[in-house]
């Protein structure tokens, strides 16, 4: 585990903002995904991150895995959450961590996924959130016959965490 | 040559987009083409910034004129203090008509994003313990003349 220690909610909306995307670009690729799709998208995906972040509107960022040659409502085949907690510390100490392990037993839990799958970002949102440039209305996709499993919080700063859960099937 | 170096606040004072953004402002003028070049690769940069690939080692500016430069990206507790050390450089390296940028990368990465830069030519990638791969200017001229960075000798 890695931590730094400095004083402001805004360094820790940018600590967690970004490494919350590093994180699933890591589990993008550990799965077999081709990364260069959120790449081109990681300048978008960081504005409305940290800018959510930093009003506290973002619930969740969420990691939707699907094979588009399935019919539409059962072509989800993985998911992945990173859950925020804006009272994850009670004492807002200033110390920004991360824990690379919570990502790396994610992506060992999962595997890879067929090729000719693709993936796309969903961000949970509270409401009265300020509108992002690249960011459009979305629903997310059905989760049925899908359990989630709480891996545990991996990154945080201050008074804020992001804990990781991934969906399996159950049938 | 000479060389200079800089080091950039990254994360968690900026994130990898707003440190980007930042070493193109110390790079190129506003509104040049070479900015236009430099902002076009925000994206991948940005990505190699965040793995903090370019603070291990240097993203590297030469061209025919002028030094060679370095710039660093700071990130965690040591962001904050060099955000407040941060400097402009003497002149824009990209004013030279040959400049050239080279990303650190680490091997994890190394094919994809070659394969990202492949339609920005004056963009290299090279791997994070390559050091300095991209060859001196041919049309630079070699006077002899000794130039000293006391920052980048002072670097561990």
């Amino acid at each position: 585990m890695t931590t730094v220690r400095v004083n402001t909610y805004t360094y820790a909306t940018t600590h967690v903002a970004t490494n919350m995307l590093r994180s699933l670009r890591q589990i993008v690729r550990g799965a077999g995904l081709d990364t260069t799709h959120m790449t081109s998208q990681w300048e978008d995906l960081e504005r409305g991150v940290s800018t959510w972040l930093d009003s506290r509107h973002l619930k969740a960022l969420v990691l939707e895995v699907y094979d588009p040659r399935l019919p539409s409502g059962g072509d989800l085949v993985g998911r992945f959450d990173f859950l925020i907690d804006y009272g994850y510390s009670v004492e807002d100490d200033g110390e920004l961590w991360l824990d690379p392990d919570t990502v790396g037993y994610t992506i060992r839990k999962n595997g890879s996924y067929p090729s000719g799958c693709t993936y796309r970002f969903v961000a949970d949102t509270a409401p009265g959130r300020p509108d992002v440039t690249g960011w459009s209305s979305t629903t997310f996709r059905s989760t049925a016959g899908f359990a989630r499993q709480t891996v545990g919080t991996a990154l945080g700063g201050g008074t804020l965490g992001a804990s990781l859960a991934y969906y399996t099937r159950t049938r | 040559m000479s060389v200079v170096a800089r080091r950039v606040a990254a994360i968690p004072v900026r994130t990898s987009t707003q440190t980007w953004h930042t070493i193109v402002d110390l790079l190129a003028r506003p509104e040049s083409t070479a900015t236009a070049a430099l902002t076009a690769v925000t994206n991948i940069a940005a990505v190699l910034i965040s793995e903090e690939y370019t603070g291990q080692a240097p993203i590297i500016v030469s061209g025919a004129d002028g030094p060679r430069v370095r710039i660093y990206t700071v990130h965690g507790d040591a962001a904050a203090d060099a955000h407040d050390d941060e400097m402009p450089l003497a002149t824009f390296p990209t004013d030279s008509a040959s400049w050239s940028l080279s990303l650190p990368c680490g091997v994890d990465d190394l094919e994809d994003v070659r394969r990202a830069l492949s339609a920005h030519p004056r963009i290299d990638i090279r791997e994070l313990t390559d050091g300095i791969t991209q060859p001196e200017p041919a049309s630079s001229t070699t006077t002899g003349r000794l130039a000293v960075d006391i920052e980048e000798l002072n670097r561990p």
